[in-house]
C-alpha cells in the first residue's frame, strides 16, 4: 500500500510539472511582445525596456521558465507589477476569506447535501424523491450571481437579518465572522449541493441493492441504521471523490460570488490583477488554486487507500 | 433517427412532460434569439434619460435601467449573443474532442495515453480560473471567451468520445467493417462516430448549459462583452448598484432569464438520457 501511496505522489509531479508551465506560458500565447503587453496602452518605450529587463524577458523561453520554477520552489511567486508588493505577501492578505468562505461551504454542502442524496435514494421514485431531484437540476441551474443578489436583496436589504456585504476576520468574533459568509456560502453551495445530492443518491441505489443491506434488514436493523452506517459507508468512496472534484467548482464560483459580496478574497485580487493585467499575480493564483486542487484530490485518494481495506493496487 | 426511435421519444416525451416543455423552451430561446431584433418594442442601446429606472409598466413589462434602456429589449437581444457564445464554443469543443477522442480510443497506444494524460492534466486545473487567466492572457474580447470556454470543455469531449469508442472498437459491426475493407480512417468517422453521436447528444446539451453560466459569469466579472452590448451577466452586473435602492427588475430579470435558459438545455439533456438509456436515469 504505501508504495502505491509513493507511486501516487511520484504520479502527480508530471503533472503539477505541466500546470506550472501552462501558468508560464500564460504571458506567451498571448498576441504580441510580453513586455509591451504588460506595460499596457499608455507605456512609453523606456518602460517597456524597463519591464523587459526587469522581468529577465530577453532571455531564452527555457532559461526563463527554469529560473522562474527555481524561484517558486524557494517560495519566490515574483512582484505585482502594479502595487509593486511580493505576490506572495498579496496572496497572504486575501488568504483568510477565501478559506473562510470556502470552508464554511464545504461544511454547509456535507450536511444538506449528503442526507438529502440518502433520503432520495431510500424513497427512490416517490414525491419527496421527485422533489430533491428537481431542486437538484434546478440548483444546478442557476449562476452564482443571481442567487447571490437575490439572498442578499431578500434577507439582508428587506428583512435585514444579516449584512449585506463585506467580511469580518475570526479573530473578531465567531459570530460577527459567520454572519458575513452564510450568504455568501449559501449561494456559493448551490451548484455544489446539487451536485453532490445527486451522486449521493446514485452511489446509495446501487449500494442498497447490494446482498448485504438485505441481510441488515433481515436482521432487523433501524431504517436509520441500515442507510447511514451500512449503506453510506460504502457508498463513501464515490461521493467523497466527486466532493473532491467539485471543489473546482467552489474556486470558480469564489471568483464571482467574492464579488458580489465584496469580500476581500483571492477571488477579487483575480479579477482585479485580470483587469490590470497584473501577470505576477495572475500567475501566483492560477498556481496556487492548480495546486491545491491537484494536492486535495491526492489527499483523498490516499486517505481512501488507508481506510478502504477494498482498494488494494 | 429511425421512426421507431422518434416514436418512442414522443411516447418517452408524453411521460415525461418537464423534458417536453425543456425541449419547447429551448426551441423559443432558439426562436428568440434568431428573430430578436424584429420582435423587440424597443431600441435596445439606445438611451432615453426622461424614463430612466421605470419599474415594470404596460409599457415596459421589464422596466427600464438607470438610461431609460428597455430591459424587456435588451433581454431579448442578448438572447442571441448567449447563444451564439455558448453555441460556437460547445460546438468547437464538440468537433475536436468528438474526433481526437474517437481517434485516439480507437487507436489506442502511446499516442492515446499521451492525449489521456493531457487531459488529465487539464482537469487539474479548477477550469473557470483557467477561463479567466486565458481571457486576460489572449485579450479581453468576445472571441476570446469562446476560445476559453471551448477549451475548457475540451477535456470533457476527449474524454468521452475517447471512453464511448473504445467499448466499442473490437465489437462485431466494427470487425465486420474492417472486413470489408473499409480503411481505419473511415471505421472511425464513418461507422464509430455516428454511433456514440446519441450519447454525446446528452453532454451536448448539458454543456451548452454550462457553457452559458460560464460566459455569463465571466462577463458578470468584466471579462468579454463590455457594455453597451446586451448581455445576461453583464445585466445583471449593471443593475446590481441599483439593487439597494430596491431596484430589483434590472437583476430579477435578465437573472430569471439566464435561469430558465440553463435549465432547459440540464433538463432537455437529462431527459434525453432517459430516451437513450431509460436505465441511466440517476
Amino acid at each position: 500500500m504505501l508504495s502505491y501511496i509513493l507511486r501516487r505522489i511520484v504520479a502527480t509531479l508530471p503533472v503539477m510539472a505541466i500546470v506550472a508551465l501552462f501558468v508560464f506560458s500564460l504571458l506567451y500565447i498571448a498576441p504580441g511582445d510580453p513586455a509591451v503587453v504588460i506595460a499596457g496602452d499608455q507605456a512609453s518605450p523606456e518602460d517597456v525596456e524597463r519591464i523587459r529587463q526587469g522581468l529577465g524577458l530577453d532571455r531564452p523561453f527555457l532559461i526563463q521558465f527554469g529560473s522562474w520554477v527555481w524561484r517558486i520552489l524557494h517560495g519566490d511567486l515574483g512582484t505585482s507589477i502594479f502595487t509593486n508588493l511580493p505576490v506572495s505577501t498579496m496572496i497572504g492578505q486575501r488568504l483568510g476569506p477565501t478559506l473562510s468562505l470556502m470552508i464554511i461551504t464545504l461544511l454547509l454542502t456535507i450536511v444538506i447535501a449528503v442526507p438529502l442524496g440518502v433520503v432520495a435514494a431510500w424513497k427512490a421514485g416517490s414525491l419527496i424523491d421527485r422533489a430533491i431531484m428537481g431542486f437538484a437540476v434546478f440548483g444546478f441551474s442557476l449562476p452564482v450571481f443571481v442567487v447571490g443578489y437575490v439572498l442578499a436583496y431578500v434577507f439582508a436589504l428587506e428583512l435585514e437579518w444579516l449584512p449585506v456585504q463585506g467580511y469580518t476576520p475570526l479573530t473578531e468574533g465567531l459570530w460577527p465572522w459567520l454572519q458575513n459568509l452564510i450568504l455568501p456560502s449559501i449561494a456559493l453551495g448551490c451548484v455544489y449541493i446539487a451536485l453532490i445530492a445527486r451522486i449521493t443518491r446514485a452511489t446509495m441505489l446501487e449500494v442498497l441493492q447490494q446482498d448485504y443491506i438485505r441481510t441488515a434488514r433481515a436482521k432487523g436493523l433501524g431504517q436509520g441504521g441500515i442507510l447511514f452506517i451500512h449503506a453510506l459507508k460504502n457508498a463513501a468512496v464515490p461521493i467523497v471523490t466527486v466532493i473532491g472534484i467539485g471543489i473546482a467548482l467552489l474556486i470558480g464560483g469564489a471568483v464571482v460570488t467574492e464579488s458580489v459580496f465584496a469580500i476581500p478574497g483571492l477571488g477579487r485580487l483575480t479579477i482585479d490583477a485580470i483587469l490590470r493585467r497584473d501577470y505576477p499575480v495572475i500567475q501566483g493564483i492560477v498556481l496556487l488554486f492548480s495546486f491545491v486542487y491537484v494536492l486535495v484530490n491526492l489527499m483523498i485518494d490516499v486517505i481512501y487507500t488507508l481506510v478502504d481495506p477494498r482498494i488494494r493496487y | 433517427m429511425t421512426s421507431a426511435t422518434l416514436r418512442h421519444s414522443v411516447w418517452i416525451l408524453r411521460g415525461n412532460p418537464l423534458t417536453a416543455v425543456a425541449a419547447t423552451g429551448v426551441l423559443l430561446f432558439v426562436l428568440v434569439a434568431i428573430f430578436g431584433p424584429w420582435i423587440v418594442p424597443y431600441d435596445p442601446v439606445v438611451s432615453n434619460v426622461s424614463e430612466a429606472l421605470l419599474p415594470p409598466s404596460a409599457a415596459h413589462i421589464a422596466g427600464t435601467d438607470q438610461l431609460g434602456r428597455d430591459v424587456f429589449s435588451r433581454l431579448v437581444i442578448a438572447a442571441r449573443l448567449d447563444l451564439a457564445i455558448a453555441v460556437s464554443a460547445v460546438g468547437i469543443s464538440f468537433l475536436i474532442g468528438a474526433v481526437v477522442g474517437s481517434f485516439c480510443g480507437y487507436a489506442g497506444g502511446k499516442l492515446d495515453r499521451a492525449v489521456g494524460r493531457f487531459v488529465d492534466v487539464m482537469m487539474a486545473f479548477p477550469l473557470f480560473v483557467l477561463a479567466m487567466a486565458m481571457v486576460a492572457a489572449l485579450g479581453n474580447r468576445i472571441e476570446n471567451i469562446v476560445i476559453a470556454t471551448a477549451i475548457i470543455n475540451l477535456p470533457f469531449y476527449i474524454r468521452f468520445a475517447r471512453a464511448e469508442v473504445n467499448v466499442r472498437r473490437n465489437v462485431g459491426w466494427v470487425e465486420a467493417a474492417r472486413a470489408c475493407g473499409e480503411s481505419h480512417f473511415s471505421v472511425v468517422l464513418r461507422f464509430l462516430l455516428p454511433n456514440i453521436l446519441p450519447a454525446m447528444a446528452v453532454q451536448i446539451s448539458l454543456n451548452l448549459g454550462w457553457a452559458i453560466l460560464n460566459a455569463a459569469g465571466l462577463s458578470f466579472i468584466g471579462l468579454g462583452v463590455k457594455p453597451p452590448t446586451p448581455e445576461w451577466g453583464i445585466m445583471v452586473a449593471e443593475g446590481a448598484r441599483f439593487i439597494s435602492t430596491g431596484r430589483w427588475w434590472l437583476v430579477a430579470f435578465p437573472g430569471l432569464a439566464l435561469m430558465m435558459a440553463v435549465l432547459c438545455f440540464n433538463l432537455l439533456g437529462d431527459g434525453m438520457r432517459d430516451i437513450l438509456d431509460p436505465r441511466m436515469r440517476t
